[in-house]
């Protein structure tokens, strides 16, 4: 019997002191650039996946001694995987990251390898000082910013012709709009409920412009009062009352699960516009015949007052803090964000270059067109309010859908709803922070 | 100290069980031992997994139970597994019947039967049920024709509970594969014999095939019940755990809670709760089917 | 008469099973527009180029080379599972032991956990161990009688066998083990067929193990290289080519399942009683 429990003792054993060992610290950087492997992981479509391999391509033969081995797969699950590695210190040595995920994962900067220290090997003088905080995180450049994004309106030109409109340039033109169009059962936009809170961005928008406040500030303080986040609500409210945009229930029952570019209603043209961000338009464009979507005016108040529009850095690139080769690592990563070779194949796979370089070169070489390219240029002339990443995260995504249901079902009124909403922003935000 | 007697065949030694189930005791101490300690352990502690784990005791638990969230989903559940499991066992029972006569083609409709299932939780379903069930979908338009009122199923509480429970009722196929292992065990002669003092097929059904299946009937409630509490996958694909949470399982938030929301302490004390849970409802079933003794294994 | 009515009533069950995958394969030929626009499943035109991209993958390498991989994971896992699934189950069905119900009940219990529990504590094990990115973490738990599903399955249909064989066999002069591998098993063949064909349909789409275990993708399984073609974040969005991707990668699960069926129910026992 004995024999047993030695034997299960030492199973036991083995695999408790399995997770003993702690972290080490980080590799300095020597400034030279040495032969060694490094592996680079990120998610996307196809669209994606085929430039970056070709980039990677033309990056091995550039530099045989410093090869680049890709990981990459589907936005679903990469998180998780992301999330696993990290906390096993398996992380790739550069990844393409969330802008939330400085919060996540590098809540004090100490998550992600110290950009700062890799200023020979990236060139940060391509990037505007702006640009560059929205990768620092507790003050530590933790991540550089790819591109930069915003949600614009893009409308169904030959729906807005058949029915003689125009495309709203005021809040209320966009109210107007929700009534002209009921009599035919159409609705002049929509909004993507279940893809993260786009109805809350769109009030959030509204009431930013009314108070000049932000909704969250970039180190998490909530900006709104109770009754700025009613007045959203009941903004909201109102454009399901004059049929500005569907209700949940029917938006719901009408496409299921579906996303908004995926379901009948927007390719048939009974929903005639979306607000979505610059940089993930074209999915919307390519449902819908050839030049038949455009971008339109971001709203303003009557007064023609236009602020409070949003824009936060779409990806980014970080550097593992388990990396043996940090200089390598960065030189690549400097490739990818600053070579204009590079730029040229990567096009706009990961939006427009916030590398000033890179965005001269796509220019020069006519490779900045289209909706995202509009979009961006309208933003470019706004006084716009960058995103927290703090809004950004899941459980706050979660919270504003739950809430959003709650009032379009008429389970809450706007103030009850907006009380739960503060309450539990500021309880999840104090959590959040600690 | 009474010495406990060991009832085995003459000449099997009490030992030789045990060896047989060695892998299971290894896999044990190498697999399932640790995360299930350290599972515990995190369970109470505010822990994001990034940062070290901060014990605090029964926390999680407490704020566990004040969740609306939380109560939600152990509702929605215990709903969603009382619906669908006796259901579920209904249908493939039934199946296993039609497919075990001795007719020609039995194969192919074997087949048939099974693809649902084959499909599992295939992105395509997902598509599908778009197909069938939006406001103008295939069985509204069959509604149509009937006369009948189409529903709203994405969009009303019932009717995505109802569209996630039709999915895993469709997929009954390894339920009925199961009883179609045990079915082929009755001798054929027991129905004739049966027949012939004038027993009708109902009645013979509960008489004969019942009672034989009651170890396989048995063995399909506890699997099914165990899958429908741990349920994640399917509203997961079809509706979000939507509308208003009416299909949000227990599955689900420990999946959100652990890698969405970064909140692993959190969602290691819901694990805990579900397996508590789950083992009472098959303590339960033990007790209500008279079980308990045979199971006495 | 009768048959005809079971006839009848079974082919109209099963064009309800089967409509959703005949419309799905006509569905994979289908635009966008057309896709939601008709409920019946045969497209305008057949275009079998959707199917060739698909096959292509954007990787560089063919959906064959996936395909092989899974199959690198199935077969070794296949057999652990069933060899140690009956081991483990003859040991709890066939005899007594020291601490039996203890080990019972431990064994239920494993059952009762949540899987998504251990993913992240069997991650760093296996990343302390450093074998990660290989097929081990995926394939050598099955050896261990993982699955407490099957074990359960087993327990219960060796219970099934009246124990008169046993005592049959052992007069004869058989040990456990030949007792086993002689009697016990011809008995339960369909069942352990059964387990083979669940170890092979569910490790088909098992999506999160390989997605937080495997990094490269040249040792990518079928299920990533389906969700990675399948992404719809990407600018390129086709419905129908995700949907050619699943048919795809259907296509063995049905073909192992048409071929296994027949092993459902015929063994030995049915043979002899029925004939």
């Amino acid at each position: 019997m004995k024999k047993y429990f030695m034997a299960a003792a030492i199973c036991c054993l083995i695999t408790l002191s399995a997770c003993g060992e702690s972290g080490k610290t980080a590799v300095e950087p020597d400034g030279k650039l040495d032969p060694c492997t490094l592996r680079f992981s990120w998610w996307g479509g196809d669209d994606r996946h085929e430039a970056t391999l070709k980039a990677i391509e033309l990056w091995n033969k550039k530099n045989p001694k410093i090869e680049i081995i890709p990981e990459y797969g589907g936005w679903d699950g990469w998180t998780e995987k992301v999330s696993a590695q990290i906390s096993g210190g398996t992380e790739p040595d550069i990844m393409q990251i969330n802008y939330d995920w400085l919060i996540s994962f590098s809540p004090d900067g100490s998550g992600f390898y110290d950009l700062g220290k890799l200023d020979k090997q990236i060139d940060l003088t391509n990037f505007d000082e702006g640009v560059l905080s929205f990768g620092k995180s507790d003050g530590v450049l933790n991540a550089m910013t790819v591109s930069v994004s915003g949600r614009g309106l893009f409308y169904n030109s030959e729906t807005y012709k058949r029915l003689g409109a125009d495309y709203p340039k005021t809040w209320s033109d966009l109210i107007a709009l929700g009534e002209k169009f009921s009599s035919e059962d159409i609705y002049p936009m929509d909004l993507d409920i279940q893809s993260g809170g786009t109805a809350w961005y769109l009030a959030v928008v509204y009431v930013q412009q009314q108070t000049g406040r932000s909704f969250i500030s970039m180190d998490g303080e909530l900006g709104f009062t109770e009754d700025d986040i009613r007045n959203a609500l009941d903004f909201y409210k109102l454009l399901e009352e004059n049929h500005v945009i569907r209700t949940v229930d029917v938006r719901t029952d009408e496409d299921g699960s579906a996303s908004l570019y995926q379901s009948a209603e927007f390719i048939d043209g009974r929903v005639a516009g979306v607000l979505e961000w610059g940089s993930s338009v074209g999915k919307y464009e390519m449902a819908l015949p050839d030049g038949v979507l455009e971008a339109g005016p971001l709203l303003s108040d009557d007064n023609g007052n236009c602020s409070g529009w949003m824009i936060k850095p779409s990806v980014m690139y970080a550097l593992s803090n388990n990396t043996q080769y940090p200089d390598e690592a960065a030189a690549f990563m400097d490739f990818m964000l600053n070579d204009e070779e590079c730029a040229e194949i990567l096009g706009t796979t990961r939006g427009i270059p916030s590398s000033r370089k890179a965005e001269k070169h796509l220019e020069e070489k006519g490779l900045l067109k289209g909706l995202a390219q509009e979009n961006d240029k309208l933003l470019e002339n706004l006084d716009t309010v960058t995103i927290s990443p703090y809004m950004e995260l899941s459980q706050m995504k979660n919270i504003y859908n739950t809430i959003i249901e709650q009032v379009s079902y008429g389970k809450l009124d706007t103030q009850e709803a907006a009380h739960e909403m503060y309450i539990s922003i500021t309880e999840y935000l104090e959590k959040i922070r600690k | 100290m009474k010495k406990r007697i060991y009832h085995n065949p003459v000449g099997v030694g009490k030992y030789t069980g045990l060896m047989l189930i060695i892998p299971f005791i290894l896999g044990f101490l190498l697999f399932t031992l640790y995360p299930f300690i350290s599972s515990f352990i995190l369970g109470m502690t505010d822990y994001d997994s990034i940062r070290e784990p901060v014990f605090s005791g029964l926390d999680n638990y407490a704020s566990m139970l004040k969740s609306r969230e939380f109560r939600n989903a152990a509702w929605v559940t215990i709903k969603y597994t009382v619906i669908l499991v006796p259901l579920k066992l209904t249908v493939s029972l039934a199946a296993a019947l039609l497919l075990n006569m001795k007719l020609k083609f039995m194969g192919v409709y074997r087949t048939i039967f099974y693809i649902p299932s084959i499909l599992g939780s295939n992105l395509a379903i997902v598509i599908m049920w778009q197909f069938l069930f939006t406001s103008d979908g295939l069985v509204n338009q069959l509604f149509g024709l009937a006369g009948v009122e189409p529903i709203g199923w994405y969009g009303n509480s019932n009717g995505a509970m109802a569209i996630i429970i039709l999915l895993r009722l469709w997929e009954f196929g390894s339920a009925m594969i199961i009883f179609l292992n045990a079915l082929r065990d009755i001798p054929r002669e027991y129905y004739e014999a049966a027949n012939v003092d004038g027993c009708g097929k109902i009645r013979s059904f509960f008489v004969i095939t019942v009672p034989l299946l009651k170890n396989v009937i048995f063995l399909n409630l506890i699997l099914q019940l165990i899958s429908a509490m741990q349920e994640f996958n399917a509203p997961y694909m079809i509706t979000g755990g939507g509308p208003m949470k009416s299909t949000y399982t227990v599955g689900m938030l420990i999946y959100d809670e652990m890698f969405r929301y970064h909140n692993a302490g959190y969602a290691n004390a819901v694990s805990w709760t579900l397996f508590m849970l789950i083992t009472a409802a098959v303590i339960l079933l033990f007790a209500l089917t008279g079980r308990h003794k045979e199971e006495r294994v | 008469m009768k048959k005809f009515l079971i006839y009848f009533f079974m082919t109209a069950a099963a064009l309800v099973m089967i409509y959703p995958l005949l419309w799905l394969i006509g569905a994979s030929f289908k635009s966008n527009e057309e896709i939601f626009s008709s409920p019946w499943f045969i497209p305008k035109s057949i275009d079998l180029s959707v199917y060739v991209k698909a096959w292509q993958t954007v990787t560089g390498r063919s959906m064959g080379h996936y395909f092989l991989n899974t199959f690198k994971i199935i077969i070794p896992k296949t057999v652990f599972a069933v060899i140690s699934s009956t081991l483990v189950a003859y040991g709890f069905a066939r005899f007594d032991f020291p601490f039996k119900r203890l080990f019972y009940a431990l064994f239920m219990g494993t059952m009762f956990m949540p899987a998504i529990v251990t993913v992240m504590p069997s991650y760093l094990m296996w990343s302390r161990l450093g074998i990660l990115d290989t097929y081990i973490p995926l394939t050598l738990p099955a050896l261990f009688a993982a699955e407490g599903t099957f074990v359960f399955m087993l327990i219960q249909f060796f219970k099934g066998i009246p124990k008169e064989f046993d005592e049959a066999a052992r007069i004869d002069g058989c040990n456990c083990i030949q007792l086993l591998i002689y009697i016990l098993v011809p008995c339960i063949r369909p069942v352990i067929v059964s387990i083979s064909v669940f170890t092979f349909l569910w490790t088909m789409n098992d999506f999160l193990n390989p997605l937080i275990m495997i990094s490269s993708v040249e040792k990518y399984p079928l299920s990533l290289i389906l969700r990675l073609s399948a992404d719809s974040t990407g600018n390129g969005y086709e419905q129908n080519r995700i949907i050619a991707v699943s048919v795809i990668g259907l296509i063995p699960s049905v073909a192992i399942f048409a071929a296994a069926q027949k092993k459902f129910i015929s063994g030995i026992t049915a043979g002899g009683l029925s004939g």
